[in-house]
């Protein structure tokens, strides 16, 4: 299997602070891969490196053999990268029609994915014309899923995708984004490790700025030495 | 929690309202002159609105307050006043000799002006500074400075009173026994025609609704890939635009001077924050109320000791607003 | 971080400039007094003294220099060390004017005890309109502070330039003054009275944001939120830096007309608060020496220069008219270029050339705590 994006060694200042010492991530195509780590280990500030939002300072990011550092989001994002942030981020004023139309890079987008998009949702059919900060939690992650399908996107960028929604909620979303791999590859940050485990086929830990190991997602589970290590659960 | 304190606000709206007509009907004493005092606070309040909406716009997208919105309003009373008359920088008056179209060519270069001067002041001074906040306020607020200087050294300082009359400026219409300035009449209907042409665009087409999605974050909006520093410098642009044809329209009513730009600047900061900092529909309701509260306030004044009242007006309008609502009256967040 | 030294040399070596400038501006009336033959007690007409000569002439104008200083050290405090920008500075100045001026003018008491009156309750007044309008708008995003100063300075001059108990416009002369205060009977009693509190105000200044209130501003200033969040509450310490600002340049107001024995509207201006925010950005903002560098630098480059003209082929300038804007264009050059000011720009510029630069550019992680915003 290619590698899809290829992060080299980076080093990401935020302000004074030194957040990522030397990460290195592999994203195969097709994959599913999922940062782990402890909360502060650097897994978000990762993800915002790709995008450009936190740029690195050092070490190279590489996206279908096109260099990403020193490239501003919007460029990323042109590139075919969404990203669907932590604590979902969607345009709480704005209806959820209007939500996926800002989504939009070709004119015709969201009609030529609407239909895909809602059959994936269905929810947001129903809400279609509500303002976004009306929706439930687990409909506002939905909606920043589905902004990120709307244009051509090759890689999917998605953070703590379960945070805060109820089990049942988060049955629909896996089932989603499982859907989604087909389409599209997906780097995931995700704490639940359960979820983690079922959907991810690779995994690669973030542990102080750092990511020390990497591998199949089976090999992961069946070692609760490193589980305990470096994600505290069992 | 929102719908309730949304109904307090407009509550506290109408109760506003309300009491600045009662007070102004008991000022007015006549029906005409009440009708003038509704008249001239429309008009400043349409005034207003121009060099407001694009103070709030601004700052919600970019979180910049542009202290230099005055001195756009000031430049462009100032261009159209050139324009128009004779012995100006650019003299029209002989290619142009019909004042009525002069004075559309007036506007036309008021606006051209301030657009480029607001491109200017984005892409060359506040774009290196998106990262240092604090000094883009300095700067803005320097920048307003700069412009009153260098307008009083092309235009010298004293200020220029509207001389050339012209046909639209002079016609009246009677009612109630008085006579009302066709003029103020038509800035009125220019305003309200740009209020609902602003909230369609801002409503309904693509840009629009990129506009609105970067006031909630506009990090998000590029991170969807857009380019949304674009965006900044053609909204920066549209409202210095904006401001500089409020001036040129107020320029025939109020003249051209170097004061006139703070205090509409100030005027403006009190609408944008007594309707919420950036919001659309706050400010229109915002400058309505201001200026309908500035006019009530010099009907009041009139023959009495109280004549610095309507210029503290929109101050004590804007502390009464804040102590009923801290965030303004639309405002959702003010942290 | 830094290693131990020897305190007493550290104090010597770090303070000799500042005792050195003290020393001299103590001198200074006497230095020009010799070297234009003039004596700084002014010319005696009969037994009375007239104020004239050069040494006096350049005792006003280092007066002038130590308002301004004042009022830039005092903006520099809320601005430069706290970090929050307020664009109506003038409202204290001018607040501290006024109320002097109408102690001394309006209640007819004795001349003496209306000086003493008017001082405490006109820095007083500067210090609690500080806190009450930092009180209602800071708890807001910070932008709210620096509308509503704006908002009440303007509110405050529209009102002295109106009211007709003041004169309006036209404002008041001071006419009664104790004897020793007075700068028509003697400059220089004067001179040394400002002189004072103008090292006062710096050594305070520096006194108070080297202690742990002081940490807390700068604290404040590099991230609020953290600051909250270790458990300060941060409004308290904006306010109680917001006030003592006041107080300081009420106190500057007082020297203003008292020099000029006239109180008008002009005090509460705009050029009262665009020039001590000048002044603080040029020479340095958040540091001891920029905002006296900035003061006494525009300051002497005004006097010098307001006069002259520039003639470029048959047009000549005054450059008084171009004064503003030459100032204007300057402060937009620095803010884009130099934003650290004059000041900071060159201690800069020295830990660079000493290669600790590369130190503070990329801290040592270990001193740091991590955080994932």
């Amino acid at each position: 299997m290619s590698a899809i994006l290829e992060i080299r060694d980076i080093h990401t200042f935020i302000g004074q602070f030194h957040i990522l010492e030397n990460v290195s991530v592999s994203v195969p195509k097709g994959s599913i891969t999922v940062l782990l780590g402890r909360n502060g280990a650097g897994k978000t500030t990762t993800l915002k490196s790709i995008m450009g939002i936190t740029p690195p300072a050092s070490g190279s990011i590489t996206f279908n053999g096109q260099s990403l550092v020193g490239k501003r989001p919007y460029t990323i994002a042109q590139l075919g990268v969404g990203y669907v942030p932590e604590h979902r981020a969607i345009f709480r004023e704005l209806s959820v029609r209007e939500n996926l139309l800002v989504a939009q890079r070709g004119s015709d987008d969201f009609e030529r994915k609407a239909d895909a998009v809602f059959e994936l949702f269905p929810d947001l059919k129903r809400l279609y014309s509500l303002p976004g900060g009306n929706l439930s939690g687990g409909q506002q992650q939905m909606l920043a899923i589905a902004r990120a399908l709307i244009p051509d996107n090759h890689l999917l960028l998605i953070d703590e995708p379960s945070e805060g929604l109820a089990p049942v909620i988060i049955e629909q979303l896996m089932a989603a984004i499982e859907k989604l791999s087909a389409q599209a590859t997906i780097l995931l940050v995700e704490q639940n490790f359960r979820v983690a485990s079922k959907l991810a086929d690779r995994f690669v830990i973030i542990d102080d700025g750092q990511s020390p190991i990497s591998g199949a997602m089976g090999e992961l589970i069946g070692d609760e030495a490193l589980i305990r290590r470096y994600l505290g659960v069992t | 929690m929102v719908r309730t304190s949304r109904n307090t606000s407009i509550v506290a709206i109408i109760a506003i309202i309300i009491a600045l007509l009662a007070v102004g009907w008991i000022t007015a004493g006549s029906i005409g002159n009440f009708g003038i005092t509704v008249m001239s606070g429309l008009f400043q309040g349409m005034l207003l609105f121009l060099v407001a909406s694009g103070l709030s716009i601004i700052f919600g997208l970019m979180d910049v307050l542009n202290f230099a919105q005055g001195a756009y309003f000031m430049i462009g009373a100032y261009v159209a006043y050139d324009v128009q008359h004779v012995g100006g920088v650019i003299d029209l008056t002989t290619t142009i000799p019909d004042p009525n179209i002069r004075f559309v060519f007036a506007v036309i270069a008021a606006i051209i002006v301030g657009a480029g001067l607001g491109v200017i002041l984005e892409r060359g001074l506040l774009r290196p500074l998106y990262a240092r906040p604090v000094f883009q306020l300095v700067l803005t607020f320097g920048v307003s400075l700069v412009l009153a200087e260098i307008v009083q050294f092309i235009w010298t300082t004293t200020p220029y009173s509207w001389t050339e009359t012209f046909g639209i400026r002079e016609s009246f219409f009677t009612l109630f026994d008085q006579r009302f300035s066709t003029y103020r009449l038509f800035v009125i209907g220019m305003g309200v025609v740009l209020i609902v042409g602003i909230a369609a665009l801002l409503r309904y087409t693509r840009i629009g609704i990129i506009i609105r999605a970067g006031v909630e974050d506009s990090g998000m909006v590029e991170a969807l890939g857009i380019n949304v520093r674009a965006i900044f410098t053609l909204v920066f642009t549209l409202g210095c635009a904006i401001a500089a044809f409020g001036g040129a329209v107020a320029a025939p009513f109020l003249g051209a001077s170097s004061t006139i730009g703070t205090s509409f600047l100030l005027q403006g900061i009190a609408v944008v924050v007594l309707g919420g900092m950036g919001s659309y529909v706050g400010t229109a309701v915002g400058s309505v109320m201001v200026g309908l509260a500035i006019a009530v306030a010099q009907s009041a004044a009139i023959g009495t000791d109280f004549s610095a009242l309507p210029s503290i007006t929109p101050m004590l309008l804007l502390i009464l607003v804040l102590l009923i609502r801290p965030s303004g009256l639309f405002g959702g967040n003010a942290r | 971080m830094t290693p131990p030294r020897n305190s007493l040399m550290q104090t010597l070596r770090e303070n000799w400039l500042p005792a050195a400038v003290m020393l001299f501006l103590i001198l200074f009336p006497f230095i020009v007094g010799a070297l234009t033959d003039s004596s700084p007690m002014g010319v005696a007409r009969g037994d009375r003294m007239v104020m004239r000569g050069e040494s006096v002439r350049w005792q006003s104008v280092l007066i002038e220099v130590f308002i301004l200083g004042i009022l830039a050290m005092s903006y520099n405090l809320i601005f430069g060390f706290t970090g929050v920008i307020s664009f109506g500075h003038a409202l204290f100045f001018g607040l501290g004017g006024y109320i002097l001026g109408m102690f001394l003018e309006y209640t007819g008491m004795d001349t003496g005890l209306a000086m003493v009156l008017g001082v405490v309750v006109g820095v007083a007044a500067a210090g609690i309109v500080g806190l009450i309008v930092g009180f209602v708008s800071l708890r807001l995003r910070g932008v709210y502070f620096t509308i509503f100063t704006l908002a009440v300075a303007e509110m405050c001059y529209i009102f002295f330039s109106r009211w007709q108990v003041t004169n309006a416009e036209d404002g008041f002369t001071i006419g009664s003054l104790p004897a020793w205060l007075d700068p028509t009977q003697s400059r220089l009693n004067f001179y040394y009275i400002a002189l004072a509190l103008f090292a006062f105000t710096y050594l305070f200044i520096r006194r108070l944001v080297n202690s742990p209130t002081g940490a807390v501003f700068k604290a404040i200033r590099e991230n609020e939120d953290r600051a909250q969040a270790v458990g300060f509450n941060t409004l308290n310490y904006k306010l109680i830096s917001i006030a003592l600002a006041g107080m300081l340049a009420a106190s500057a107001g007082m020297l203003q007309v008292i020099l000029n024995k006239k109180v008008g509207p002009e005090v509460l201006g705009v050029s009262y608060t665009v020039d001590p925010l000048l002044m603080t950005i040029i020479g340095g903002i958040g540091t001891f020496n920029g905002p006296i560098l900035g003061s006494a630098g525009l300051h002497l480059l005004d006097v010098f220069f307001r006069d002259a003209t520039i003639t470029i082929g048959e047009t000549s300038i005054q450059i008084a008219n171009l004064w503003g804007l030459l100032l204007g264009s300057g402060f937009i050059l620095v803010v884009i270029i130099f934003p650290l000011g004059i000041i900071g720009t060159w201690q800069r510029w020295r830990l660079k050339a000493r290669g600790r630069i590369a130190k503070a550019a990329r801290p040592d992680p270990s001193m740091n705590p991590k955080t994932e915003p």
